[in-house]
């Protein structure tokens, strides 16, 4: 760790670790409650269940983004951070501000909550991934624009590097795209349209940028490459992003009301989505073959390559298998759809925020990586985590063939209900790779509290490079 | 080997000298001390560069997709699509596919008027290039208007659908591709060129060469094949 | 094969392009916010349809459902709901209104909302109105 104000990414990355395993436990609920009808009901509701768990991760991975921003941007501006103390009164208020929003969702009707907090003065809650009350959305914009002015002041006062420029477009995209969620029309077509340009130009878009950028810095670091190559690659891979990703939208316009034309322009597009996801496992690998020293963090690098291989599996793989619109107009909608969001997240999102931290954690634990029976435990909980995921989407993608085919695509289409009763062996297998999921999240944990010989300083490395 | 032009980046406006201050790289293994040199040999040698090309192929692959389908799509209406053709102004794509050659053409002899140092000539050439873009748009927006005005728009067939779509990405990127041209002008008649590294215009002549050639196919494949 | 990769054409690329796009997306955009009203059952837009929404909304109904297939997986997709039950706001009401409070042993139930009759108008005219709306043929059949 080169500046002291790095040191405030870490309540960062415990937070968000800590609502990951939140998001985890939420999902082993609804996991059972595709097999158990009944299970917690009516207490915690399906669709409660699934509110936090996806808020949990919205959440999380924006906690890991602010934190990999805080410590990467003094480190790329070469100065301090502008305002520690922002940094710091910002996370307890994004905190307690999640935590009061989690609670409203498990602790009264989704219906009170909203009367309680107002929303139909400006109703903006009730729709996919945007269920925060009115005032926690709002809260959301000021932690992000405080944010953004932080980590923008320090770029503006120190270095400008590639990598911190496309991390602010990226920041900024994020924070501007965020305020189409305060559009809510009457008129649903509308509504649907516009919403997708916070999921979508979120995902896969301006996130791209940040992913692109995260990655970036981990492997000039790990792999000492030149920072002249590492940045040529890492703006033609978000070059690349959005070339595909802003009309690759196209492919949520298909069956929302929207012309027709999109059903041509989304599969076209979106058919070539995978293409950053290719460059940036080609990128990582290429970087750490090409190392030029031996970094004593083996576990970031693996979450590095990791982190490239899984988003390109999950995002452009699984994405492109379902985007074609002859295609999508059978699986849309199906557990296919679920399966895809699953490795996706976990593959680009996740383990970008993890492979940040396993680099990062250490130095601010003042160490240059963790000892080797620490990084042995943390690449169990790595290999234990991916594997599960890889069964988690396959068990999904295999329920939402047969879901298909049952319901849609047979001459004699049964209704949801009795397609699901059937594909429910699936479902149970999706639950216990789930379980092994949690098992790998927890010696992930369990990682971080692993004691071991300490690693000294890069022994390997040229010693004309002094 | 890395082969940066690190000296050469006079058009980036807010460019960092980031490679020779990184704090990171001095700890590694020495620097490359050729990073500096400009590399490229006169035989052999991609025109361009390398990201332009990523760029071009990534267009060409949207491109190929999109002629794809239309062919798909054409092989199922085969009577809506020659209906459609039927009421396209052919000798309008052909004065479109001469301006377009000839534009190219004229960029060709101003990247080797550049690199013979005659930067005059250059000048006048890219700007006849252009003039030849310029023809194209307005051809292209007659066409449009007349097709309008008969009532067709894009919501009229899956052949109108098709028409606009693809001849208005095509024209989008002639669009483009003439904003650079104006540019590399710019650049030529400022003298950016002379000292003979003529990547970036070349990068620019390259993706004009990508337009013209789109609309090649493009033209036989929505205006001519029956 | 000797070439040249230079970091500031990256840059022009990435900005001259994501530009590029974004300027057609609006274009695309603009042109389909004009082609709506042709499609998006506009007309049929009531006040008690925006109700309605509002009620879907205030409920997470798509916490469980689909709606022209976006929302969760877990229950019926819901924008052909009107035409599956016959073209008859009055089965929708009588579903909603019959779920059991403490649900069915074993199996998925849907929660008891307990709406006035008012609100399950609004609800189930809103639904007649989604399903009315052109999503270019989907679902593929009336199952969803």
């Amino acid at each position: 760790m080169k500046f002291q104000s790095q040191s405030v990414a870490m309540p960062y990355f415990i937070a968000a670790i800590g609502l990951f395993v939140g998001q985890i436990l939420f999902g082993l609920i609804m996991g059972l409650q595709y097999v158990m009808g009944d299970f917690l009901f009516p207490e915690i509701p399906f669709n409660v269940a699934r509110m936090v768990h996806t808020n949990l991760l919205i959440v999380w991975v924006l906690f890991g983004f602010m934190g990999a921003s805080y410590y990467l941007i003094p480190e790329e501006s070469q100065t301090e951070l502008f305002s520690p103390k922002l940094a710091i009164a910002m996370f307890w208020i994004f905190l307690v501000a999640g935590a009061l929003t989690i609670v409203g969702y498990l602790a009264v009707p989704y219906a009170t909550l909203a009367e309680l907090t107002g929303n139909k003065l400006l109703p903006t809650m009730g729709r996919e991934f945007l269920e925060q009350p009115t005032i926690t959305k709002i809260g959301i914009v000021i932690v992000a624009l405080a944010f953004i002015f932080n980590v923008g002041m320090t770029v503006l006062k120190g270095r400008k590097t590639a990598i911190s420029m496309v991390l602010m477009i990226g920041l900024v995209g994020l924070a501007v795209l965020f305020l189409f969620s305060f559009y809510n029309p009457h008129n649903i077509v509308l509504d649907k349209m516009f919403w997708w340009w916070v999921v979508h130009l979120w995902v896969e878009g301006v996130w791209e940028l940040i992913l692109g950028a995260i990655l970036a810095f981990v492997l000039i670091k790990i792999t000492g490459v030149d920072r002249e190559v590492i940045e040529k690659w890492l703006y033609m891979i978000v070059a690349m992003a959005l070339i595909t990703g802003i009309l690759g939208m196209g492919h949520h316009y298909f069956w929302i009301g929207t012309p027709e034309y999109w059903q041509l322009i989304g599969s076209v597009f979106s058919a070539l989505e995978p293409i950053p996801f290719f460059m940036m496992t080609l990128f990582a690998f290429n970087m750490i073959n090409q190392r030029r020293r031996e970094h004593p963090n083996k576990a970031a690098a693996l979450w590095a390559m990791g982190c490239g291989v899984m988003a390109f599996l999950g995002a452009g793989v699984w994405g492109f298998l379902h985007t074609l619109s002859p295609v999508n107009y059978y699986t849309h909608g199906s557990q296919v759809t679920a399966a895809h969001g699953h490795m996706a997240f976990y593959g680009a999102y996740a383990m970008v925020v993890m492979c940040m931290i396993s680099y990062s954690m250490p130095l601010m634990r003042g160490r240059i990586a963790n000892s080797r029976q620490a990084q042995v435990v943390e690449m169990w909980g790595f290999w234990l985590m991916t594997v599960s995921m890889v069964f988690i989407t396959l068990f999904l993608t295999g329920a939402g063939i047969l879901q298909v085919w049952l319901q849609r695509f047979s001459d004699a289409p049964q209704s949801f209900m009795a397609v699901q009763d059937q594909i429910a062996i699936f479902y149970w297998l999706r639950e216990l790779a789930g379980v092994f999921f949690l098992i790998g999240l927890g010696v992930y944990i369990w990682s971080f509290f692993v004691e071991g010989e300490e690693v000294t300083v890069d022994n390997t490395a040229a010693p004309a490079a002094a | 080997m890395s082969q940066q032009l690190l000296s050469s980046s006079t058009s980036d406006g807010n460019s960092i000298d980031i490679a020779a201050q990184d704090d990171e790289v001095t700890e590694a293994a020495p620097i490359n001390t050729e990073s500096n040199t400009i590399a490229y040999a006169p035989k052999g040698r991609l025109p361009g560069d390398l990201a332009m090309w990523f760029f071009i192929l990534a267009e060409l692959t949207a491109f190929a997709l999109l002629f794809s389908i239309y062919a798909v799509v054409r092989a199922k209406n085969p009577e809506m699509f020659a209906e459609g053709q039927a009421g396209l102004d052919i000798r309008a794509g052909l004065a479109n596919t001469l301006a377009l050659l000839s534009s190219s053409f004229f960029v060709a002899c101003a990247v080797a008027s550049v690199e013979a140092g005659r930067k005059g000539r250059a000048c006048i050439e890219l700007i006849a290039a252009i003039s030849m873009g310029a023809f194209y748009v307005v051809v292209k927006l007659t066409e449009y208007s007349h097709s309008i005005s008969l009532g067709y728009d894009i919501t009229t067939n899956a052949f109108y659908q098709f028409y606009y779509l693809l001849t208005a990405f095509h024209f989008l990127h002639v669009v483009l591709g003439m904003l650079i041209l104006i540019y590399i002008t710019l650049r030529v008649h400022k003298g950016a060129y002379s000292d003979g590294n003529i990547q970036g215009m070349e990068s620019g002549a390259c993706y004009w060469h990508m337009v013209d050639l789109l609309w090649l196919v493009l033209f036989p494949l929505v205006y001519v094949l029956h | 094969m000797s070439e040249t990769f230079t970091k500031t054409m990256a840059r022009n690329i990435f900005f001259g392009g994501s530009l590029f796009f974004i300027l057609v997306l609006l274009g695309l955009t603009f042109h389909t916010t004009k082609a709506l009203p042709e499609r998006d059952n506009r007309q049929n837009l009531t006040d008690q349809v925006a109700q309605g929404k509002l009620l879907w909304e205030e409920n997470n109904c798509l916490g469980c459902h689909t709606l022209m297939g976006e929302g969760a997986y877990f229950a019926p997709e819901l924008a052909n709901v009107y035409d599956r039950f016959g073209k008859n706001t009055a089965a929708i009401k009588a579903f909603i209104k019959s779920r059991p409070a403490n649900g069915i042993p074993g199996r998925r139930s849907m929660p008891q909302f307990n709406f006035s009759d008012e609100e399950l108008d609004a609800l189930a005219e809103f639904l007649k109105y989604v399903s009315e709306i052109n999503d270019a043929d989907w679902p593929p059949n009336i199952q969803g």
